[in-house]
């Protein structure tokens, strides 16, 4: 008896304070944890995955969160489960066009030879491309740079099959002979070159065209409002991660393929294949801008270029289209932590 | 008084679905309207009705909606139909003799449960990306359900029963055909209706290998930009597909054993 009644006494203590201290918390509570969205290519932020920079540099734990695409993970994020995601260009621009709250606050790397156009040694050329079957991974960064491609290059996109394929599905279709080239990105262009395979183009051969691919942070909308320090700690932190990898790329590799159990040299390789823009440079407007540079920025401009070009396969409504990028491109992170 | 089958419940059974329906899309109209929630969330009705209209008319993907519906369901059936024509026989096999069981019970049950998407890697490299991966995927998944359904149903057969049909005299096949068969029909019909469930839901699996048309691969290629209203499209098309078909099973079965569930 007089247990229950301790244990009713501790309940009504227990919701009293619940009730009670929010009015006494004038600030809000460090969250429990702090969730990233991360994707299998290897990326110099891994680094921190390894040795729990993010972690120190919060003072809460980070729940690192595998994804297979960047759809999915930004899907999660707006289901509130995740917080900050690593994601290509194409599907940031959709999940934005469709009214999901977040902010792209930087580059994680621009991509230069990381995604590659691959295909068989007996095609020379991509203008060869018509008449074969591709690969690519829909709505990905390497679809829009597969379709990029068939322009500047001329091919006529009708005369291509192409095959809707998840990066380890293209690996199996390739053996068997069923695809002849594909969009890819590191470390799966590596299998496919071991095999009689050989790159066309990689994505930063686009740029000179007008193509921007890159993948960019994102965060969302209530994090970065409840948060903004803690978003500001991670970019200055991811920094540090890109200086150590700059530092020692061999090393940095073998650590991050061995987190991610991948192949070594395919890592080596992916990881060598980005461009990583310091977050001061991210600043200038042959990138973010610094805000008021935003609206001109190349980034806000390629944001542009990449819905029109979804409206124009008929994956985005028209209507549903920002007229500027600039709105979702919040680089006051990128001033905060570059400052430091 | 609830005795099934009467002419008056079964008009009331009717119109208490209908109107549960119409509440429950009422009430997701009234949050659309409303705002409740994030169209993104949950489309609201409107906004479905809206999609489903403008690809009537100008299709998904240069394909026409009713091609979709189509793919999907030619996939499925050839996959149905394989797995019927080869599960039924196997399973009452099974059932009938024991060392057959016995041989093949852990192939079956370590196939059945499995998720076929584990799958996919697999059925590209050995038959490739075209069509027959994907039937292959779906008749997996049927076939095991059908398998232990159809070898379950032989075991519901009275004893006594085949103890009469010896004792008159009847051959071997004369048993499996005139007693067997017709008492273990209607188990069969069940398990080939839960099969044809359990395939249904792989078909989203299946269209994920290299498809380019198909409801499964319309849900999956919309989701990945976000277009939430055909994904929900494409579920409800889905699901009113899988409800005819498990529907058409019905009335084949009333045809077929109309000795079901009366004796």
């Amino acid at each position: 008896m007089i247990n229950r009644l301790l244990l009713l006494m501790a309940l009504v203590a227990i919701a009293a304070s619940g009730f009670l201290l929010p009015s006494q918390a004038y600030a809000v509570d460090p969250p429990k944890e702090v969730r990233f969205a991360f994707l299998n290519g290897p990326r110099p932020w891994i680094l921190g995955k390894i040795d729990g920079s993010f972690d120190k540099a919060f003072g809460v734990p980070v729940k690192w969160v595998r994804f297979p695409s960047g759809p999915p993970a930004l899907a999660a994020l707006a289901a509130g489960e995740v917080d900050i995601v690593r994601v290509g260009s194409v599907p940031v621009t959709s999940a934005l066009s469709r009214g999901i709250p977040f902010k792209v606050i930087a580059l994680s790397g621009v991509i230069d030879t990381s995604e590659r156009l691959v295909a068989r040694n007996s095609i020379k050329t991509i203008k060869d491309l018509e008449g074969h079957s591709v690969a690519t991974v829909t709505g990905s960064t390497a679809h829009y740079a597969l379709l990029a491609a068939f322009k500047v290059y001329g091919v006529d996109a009708k005369k291509v099959k192409l095959v809707s394929l998840n990066p380890t599905d293209q690996v199996a279709a390739w053996k068997r002979g069923d695809i002849d080239a594909s969009y890819i990105w590191g470390p799966f262009w590596h299998d496919l070159e071991k095999e009689d395979g050989h790159i066309l183009l990689s994505s930063g051969q686009l740029n000179k065209d007008g193509y921007y691919l890159f993948n960019a942070y994102v965060v969302s909308d209530k994090f970065a409002k409840d948060y903004p320090d803690l978003v500001a700690k991670f970019l200055a932190t991811f920094q540090e991660k890109v200086n150590e990898y700059q530092a020692d790329p061999e090393g940095s590799a073998a650590k991050i393929a061995k987190e991610l159990e991948q192949d070594v040299e395919g890592a080596k390789q992916t990881l060598a294949g980005l461009a990583y823009p310091s977050l001061t440079d991210q600043l200038k407007v042959e990138w973010l801008g610094d805000g008021p540079t935003t609206k001109d920025s190349n980034i806000a401009k390629s944001f542009g270029d990449q819905a029109a070009f979804l409206v124009e396969l008929g994956e985005l409504r028209a209507a549903d289209a920002p007229k500027s990028f600039a709105p979702f491109i919040d680089s006051s992170y990128l001033k905060k932590a570059s400052a430091k | 008084m609830i005795i099934p089958g009467q002419a008056g419940d079964r008009r009331r059974g009717i119109l208490v679905s209908l109107a549960s329906v119409t509440v429950f899309v009422g009430l997701w109209w009234v949050c659309g309207r409303l705002k409740l929630m994030s169209p993104l969330i949950l489309p609201p009705p409107q906004e479905i009705w809206d999609s489903a209209l403008e690809i009537l008319e100008l299709g998904y993907h240069q394909t026409p909606l009713w091609r979709h519906v189509g793919v999907s369901l030619g996939r499925a059936l050839v996959a149905f139909a394989l797995a019927v024509a080869i599960g039924v026989p196997l399973g009452l096999a099974m059932g009938l003799f024991p060392i057959l069981s016995s041989a093949l019970e852990p192939f079956v049950q370590f196939f059945r449960p499995l998720p076929k998407i584990a799958l996919i890697p697999l059925a590209i490299l050995w038959l490739g990306i075209g069509e027959v991966s994907k039937v292959f995927l779906i008749f997996l998944s049927t076939l095991f359900t059908v398998v232990v359904g159809s070898a379950a149903s032989v075991k519901g057969v009275g004893l006594g029963k085949l103890r009469l049909g010896a004792a008159l005299g009847a051959t071997r096949l004369q048993l499996i055909w005139k007693f067997i068969l017709p008492a273990s029909l209607p188990e069969i019909f069940t398990s080939v209706r839960l099969a044809v469930g359990v395939g249904w839901t792989t078909l989203i699996a299946a269209e994920m290998v290299a498809a380019e048309s198909g409801m499964g691969w319309m849900v999956m290629n919309a989701s990945s930009y976000m277009r939430t209203d055909i994904v929900m499209l494409g579920i409800i098309l889905l699901g009113l597909t899988g409800y005819l078909l498990d529907y058409i099973l019905v009335i084949i079965e009333r045809f077929a054993a109309p000795w079901a569930g009366k004796e």
